[in-house]
């Protein structure tokens, strides 16, 4: 399964202004790198995915959040090896291996990295690209060709992943090894298949780049959209949430304890 | 009316011609088809029709192309495109949105169709190509002759005057083939739209196509109607082109004045032409 498709909906979610969508998850991310508390660092993710449930992505929040655990990790390792604060936790023949100070801050740092990233990665499932490059365009006024190389970069990955493929099928019959379990030949075979991946690319994105100005690319303006993006109350009322989240964040932070 | 005058054309850092004193008058309504040997030149004429040669793709240009009248250097190539509408070779990387819908309105939306006409023209070039039902499907997962029909339908939107295709049957079956052949002449015939394509399935152009046109190493080695074949077998022969078999049968019957009918292009004629002989 792949994580970052859209998965069709009508969910209050699914309903939102694209614009409003991107917004909330960059929102819900301030809040929760501006947060300083473990326990509420840990409740950021577990809201998020009850808040994706509510648009049938329960499975989908729960997954993700298994695989930025592995960057979390690598950032729990980091910190707690390099944060020196606080009391000696573990000692091993005269040599600090770490603190307490770096566990709470590795602590704190991995449940932060999966809490801001959670909501952009569901981002993906909620809103179609296009409608939410349309929409800042629209919306936002957005120049439509940064919109545009958006699009086309999200587009063109499957189209290079059946290229890649070909290529590699092609060696293949020639009697090229791919199946080999070590990675370093691995590794050595594959990278030659860069020079014609990349020819085959520079074609396609001219073939590309040719068919959208014969259809009158450079004539296009922010109203050219035929799809419209109204704001609704709902947009309102999201925003607001959020607003008054990122407030309630900030001012828990200032209360001395 | 397409003019071709004294069209050449050397690509930038290629010493020889893929076009090379080119002269033909397409007329309003035509139906012309385009086949020859890879690198003939074939694609680079598509391209020289509504200006993409030279304004898009640089190299020398000789001669000049007008499309009624006017001159497809002296105006940008954006203006010729909604006339002369083309759907290019590489039929994935000319796609430029992800669901069919958005394909379409590309084009509508950024030539400024007013916008309470572009549902109007959406829903009728999905019915015209018989696919309503791909409205909302994703062009990743669509089969070669649904692309196909996706990027015919996103240029008929624009309601052009002529359609250029550069072979868009290279990857269908003979079914799917036949069919894009199908909607192609119904267009001509009922809108009267000039359809111009480049096609290797020689059968296919004998029996759809009004004009064929043979190109050699950028020079045109041929160019009449698919009866006029049988009058250059021989050339055709030379070019390593093979004249449908039915055509050369009946070429043959003539000659030997057997038979005194017309030449036939299709298996249900000649199959007419040796029930007349056997009389």
């Amino acid at each position: 399964m792949n994580l970052l498709n859209y998965v069709p909906g009508d969910s209050f979610l699914h309903r939102l202004n694209p614009v409003t969508k991107l917004a909330a998850a960059f929102m819900y991310g301030i809040a929760a790198i501006l947060c300083e508390n473990v326990f509420a660092e840990a409740l950021f993710i577990v809201v998020m995915i009850l808040i994706s449930a509510t648009a049938g992505l329960f499975k989908r929040a729960v997954l993700l959040t298994g695989n930025l655990m592995i960057l979390g990790l690598i950032m729990f390792v980091i910190q707690l090896l390099f944060v020196r604060d606080g009391s000696p936790l573990l000692v091993i023949g005269g040599v600090v291996l770490f603190t307490t100070g770096g566990l709470k801050s590795a602590l704190l740092l991995s449940l932060r990295v999966i809490a801001a990233m959670l909501p952009l990665m569901l981002l993906f499932a909620i809103t179609r690209m296009n409608d939410l490059c349309n929409a800042l365009v629209k919306r936002l006024h957005l120049p439509y060709r940064y919109a545009f190389i958006v699009t086309t970069a999200f587009r063109f990955v499957p189209i290079f992943a059946t290229e890649f493929h070909d290529i590699q099928d092609a060696q293949k019959a020639r009697g090229v090894d791919f199946d080999t379990r070590n990675i370093f030949r691995k590794l050595g075979l594959i990278a030659p298949l860069c020079v014609p991946l990349l020819v085959s690319s520079l074609k396609k994105v001219d073939v590309s780049a040719m068919s959208a100005e014969m259809r009158g690319f450079e004539l296009r303006g922010y109203k050219s959209g035929y799809k419209e993006y109204p704001f609704a109350a709902r947009d309102m009322v999201t925003v607001l949430v959020l607003v008054v989240l990122i407030v309630a964040t900030v001012v828990l932070k200032t209360i001395p304890k | 009316m397409i003019s071709v005058k004294n069209l050449g054309f050397v690509y930038k850092d290629s010493k020889v011609a893929a076009l090379d004193d080119i002269n033909i008058e397409i007329a309003d309504g035509d139906f012309v088809g385009i086949t020859g040997a890879s690198g003939a030149g074939k694609t680079t004429f598509t391209f020289a029709l509504n200006g993409i040669i030279p304004q898009k793709i640089k190299g020398d240009f000789y001669g000049a192309v007008t499309i009624d009248g006017v001159d497809t250097a002296e105006h940008p190539a954006e203006e010729f495109a909604r006339k002369v509408g083309e759907v290019f070779q590489d039929i994935d990387s000319q796609m430029v949105a992800s669901v069919v819908e958005d394909e379409i309105l590309f084009g509508l939306e950024n030539f400024g169709v007013p916008h309470e006409e572009v549902g109007v023209r959406i829903d009728r070039v999905l019915r015209e190509l018989g696919i309503e039902d791909l409205r909302d499907r994703e062009i990743e997962g669509l089969s070669g002759g649904q692309k196909q029909k996706v990027a015919i339908a996103s240029m008929l939107a624009l309601e052009p005057e002529v359609i250029v295709l550069d072979e868009p049957t290279g990857e269908l079956d003979p079914e799917s083939s036949r069919e894009i052949f199908k909607i192609l002449t119904a267009l001509n015939k009922e809108k009267g739209i000039t359809v111009i394509i480049v096609e290797q399935k020689i059968m296919l152009l004998c029996e759809y196509v009004k004009h064929m046109m043979v190109l050699d190493k950028g020079k045109i080695a041929f160019y009449g109607t698919p009866r006029d074949m049988a009058a250059s077998i021989d050339t055709f022969k030379d070019l390593g082109i093979n004249v449908p078999r039915v055509t050369e049968l009946s070429a043959d019957l003539i000659r030997e004045k057997i038979y005194d009918g017309e030449v036939t292009l299709t298996v249900d004629d000649a199959e007419k032409m040796v029930r007349r002989i056997l009389k």
